[in-house]
């Protein structure tokens, strides 16, 4: 029936005026972010390599980093290695577009996303933070969400099992071999 | 003098001073917001007079359809907001007419009724005029029914003469 | 009390009214229009459930900067706000809210066709404020005002006339005496055009064209700012409790309740059908999107004049056989 539409529009207006309003009241109220909620990127030193794959790949160029070689003498090693030491580690978060590349693309899980979002400064500048402030974010970064029963294993699990399992049919087919083998040996 | 007399004055003097502003004025646009005053005033000759369903009447049809239908019809053409002098506005004919028109109005006025005093009549309510209208005046307002909507038939016509 | 006395105060109690009730229908609205759509509304400003958000808003009205563009017509841009307000506001002058002389600021025997009057006249400040502001933007939503509100002044006055002429009487408190419950049924055509024309004729969504934010930028109010603006929206917000209270007094009774005591409680009967009327002005504007140009007219010249004149008819024809 023509006009119906009238009568519906009025309807669920008045049915959402009757029930409890959706808001949450931010300051007052902290909000609860899922997990993968991205805020900020919080940086984990000890990872770092300082590969600098992070700082290529960003789309603005947002991210600085600055080190220097050590050499770390190996007690027995025919010579010194060399190791990578951060010096500086700078997000520009005025540039940073949250496109999280650099968080995917670091290899040795040094980034992470954290919900945190309340950095907001008076000053653009103050938007640089470096290696203290990415590292306190770290804290706030939460544990990874539970596997979903239902859902594909995890990359990392699935190729542990499968070693596993060719290990295992290994080690059987060697005892075989043995029990042949030392049959014949014997 | 009596109070009414007073506001007759009054009210006079600021009508014909926004009616002459209504023609001398250079913004074509303050040109009919003046007219808007004069009517307002008006009205409100009406009111003191205790014509009181006229001057609503007044207040109705010519501020808020004619003079609304005049501004819009201004503004969607042409208004420019300032003062223009090439308003086409022919001077001394229409200082003639107006002139003319009034002052054979006043000696009329005066001439028929010199000094005579006269009562004003019983307050113009809705129902004496109704009363009156459909009394007395039925067949007059039966033939301006017809005659506007004769006109109303040919304005329609005419607008819609090119369509063929 | 000296007559000059009495005339003073029942004038000073409509411009209380004028500035209060809208304040009262604006926070309605934020609060009505914010549980609507699922939200809260104002929370802070004034500590309870944000009770003072409008008066907050006024006193940021007053502090921002008064500014008038330089290529406006300065002194008809000044007035217009000014005007915009003042038609609802004489209006309210003869809006009786209970029975006798003491319920109403001013008792006339054409209350009915004063209202409709006065009324009409809110386009000119509409059309003064979008020509003087120099801006194309207001001109069209001035222009979109002025077709607009002349064609829905037709329809507005055809229904209220059909509600006079069942009363057989202009006055406001003369149609209240004579309304019977029964004429709820009867005047229900009339009642629809006359509440879509009021709105129509005071602007609110869904029949916003001339402001529509979306398309003119604000229309006819784009260049104005603080005060003037204020004056614009509190202009909305009296028509609001207008249109309401003429819908009330002409087809919901005025200030005749179901229980007798009409006397005493008449004017709580009046304030609460005027609460529910403007409740449903705000439902409209949260329920339904802005109509377009060509549907506002067409409503108006193929629905509700048709259905105006039809009532009129009807009215005419049950008045005649009782």
């Amino acid at each position: 029936m023509k006009g119906i539409g009238l009568a519906k529009g009025l309807a669920v207006t008045l049915k959402t005026m009757t029930r409890r309003a959706t808001t949450r009241q931010y300051p007052d109220v902290e909000p609860e972010l899922p997990p993968r909620t991205k805020g900020v990127i919080a940086l984990i030193e000890e990872n770092c390599t300082v590969c600098m794959l992070c700082a290529r790949e960003c789309p603005d160029w947002c991210i600085y980093i600055d080190s220097h070689k050590e050499e770390v003498v190996v007690p027995g090693a025919a010579r010194a290695r060399q190791r990578n030491v951060l010096d500086q580690f700078t997000i520009d978060f005025s540039l940073c577009m949250y496109c999280g590349i650099c968080v995917d693309s670091c290899p040795f899980d040094a980034l992470h996303w954290s919900p945190e979002f309340e950095y907001a400064e008076y000053d653009v500048n103050d938007l640089l933070h470096g290696r203290d402030r990415l590292r306190e974010w770290v804290l706030t970064v939460p544990a990874p969400p539970a596997q979903d029963a239902n859902g594909a294993p995890a990359k990392e699990q699935a190729a542990a099992e499968k070693a596993l399992a060719a290990a295992a049919a290994k080690a059987a087919a060697q005892a075989e071999a043995g029990t042949e083998d030392g049959n014949g040996r014997m | 003098m009596t109070v009414a007399d007073v506001l007759l004055t009054a009210i006079g003097a600021v009508v014909v001073g926004s009616a002459l502003l209504v023609v001398t004025t250079r913004h074509i646009v303050h040109a009919g917001l003046w007219l808007v005053v004069t009517l307002t005033g008006v009205a409100a000759l009406y009111l003191v007079l205790t014509a009181e369903l006229v001057a609503w009447v007044q207040i109705l049809l010519y501020l808020g359809a004619v003079v609304v239908l005049l501004l819009f019809a201004v503004m969607l053409t042409r208004a420019p907001i300032g003062a223009r002098d090439d308003l086409d506005r022919p001077r001394w004919p229409g200082v003639l007419v107006g002139l003319g028109t009034a002052g054979s109005l006043a000696a009329l006025l005066a001439n028929a009724y010199r000094w005579d005093k006269i009562e004003l009549p019983a307050a113009g309510t809705a129902e004496r005029i109704g009363e009156h209208l459909f009394r007395s005046w039925v067949l007059p307002f039966e033939l301006v029914g017809l005659l506007l909507l004769a006109a109303l038939i040919g304005a329609i016509a005419l607008s819609r003469s090119g369509d063929e | 009390m000296p007559i000059w006395l009495d005339l003073v105060v029942r004038v000073l109690i409509v411009i209380v009214a004028a500035f209060v009730l809208p304040l009262i229908i604006g926070q309605t609205e934020h609060k009505v229009m914010a549980h609507m759509q699922g939200r809260l509304g104002p929370m802070y400003a004034g500590a309870y459930h944000g009770w003072a958000q409008l008066v907050a808003d006024g006193a940021k009205f007053v502090q921002k900067e008064d500014i008038t563009p330089r290529a406006a017509d300065k002194p008809v841009f000044k007035l217009a706000p000014v005007i915009s307000m003042l038609p609802y506001m004489i209006v309210l002058l003869v809006i009786p809210i209970g029975p006798g002389n003491g319920w109403v600021a001013q008792r006339l025997d054409i209350g009915l066709f004063f209202a409709l009057a006065v009324l009409g006249l809110g386009v000119i400040a509409v059309l003064m404020a979008s020509w003087a502001s120099a801006n194309k933007f207001a001109l069209l939503g001035g222009l979109r005002a002025a077709a607009q509100l002349l064609g829905y002044e037709l329809p507005f006055v055809l229904a209220a006339a059909s509600v006079a002429m069942a009363a057989g009487t202009l006055s406001l408190s003369g149609i209240v005496e004579a309304w019977r419950p029964w004429w709820l049924l009867w005047q229900l055509p009339a009642m629809l055009v006359f509440f879509i024309a009021g709105l129509a004729e005071i602007r609110r969504p869904p029949f916003d064209m001339p402001v529509a934010d979306s398309e003119l930028v604000f229309g006819y109010l784009v260049e104005y700012t603080g005060l003037r603006f204020a004056f614009f929206m509190l202009a909305e917000y009296v028509g609001i409790v207008v249109i309401a209270a003429l819908t009330t007094v002409l087809f919901l009774g005025g200030w005749k309740g179901p229980f007798g005591l009409d006397a005493e409680l008449g004017w709580l009967w009046t304030i609460i059908k005027v609460v529910a009327v403007a409740f449903v002005v705000l439902w409209l504007r949260v329920a339904y999107p802005r109509l377009r140009v060509d549907q506002l007219q067409r409503l108006c010249w193929l629905v509700l004049v048709p259905v105006a004149l039809a009532q009129l008819i009807l009215t005419a024809a049950v008045k005649l056989a009782l």
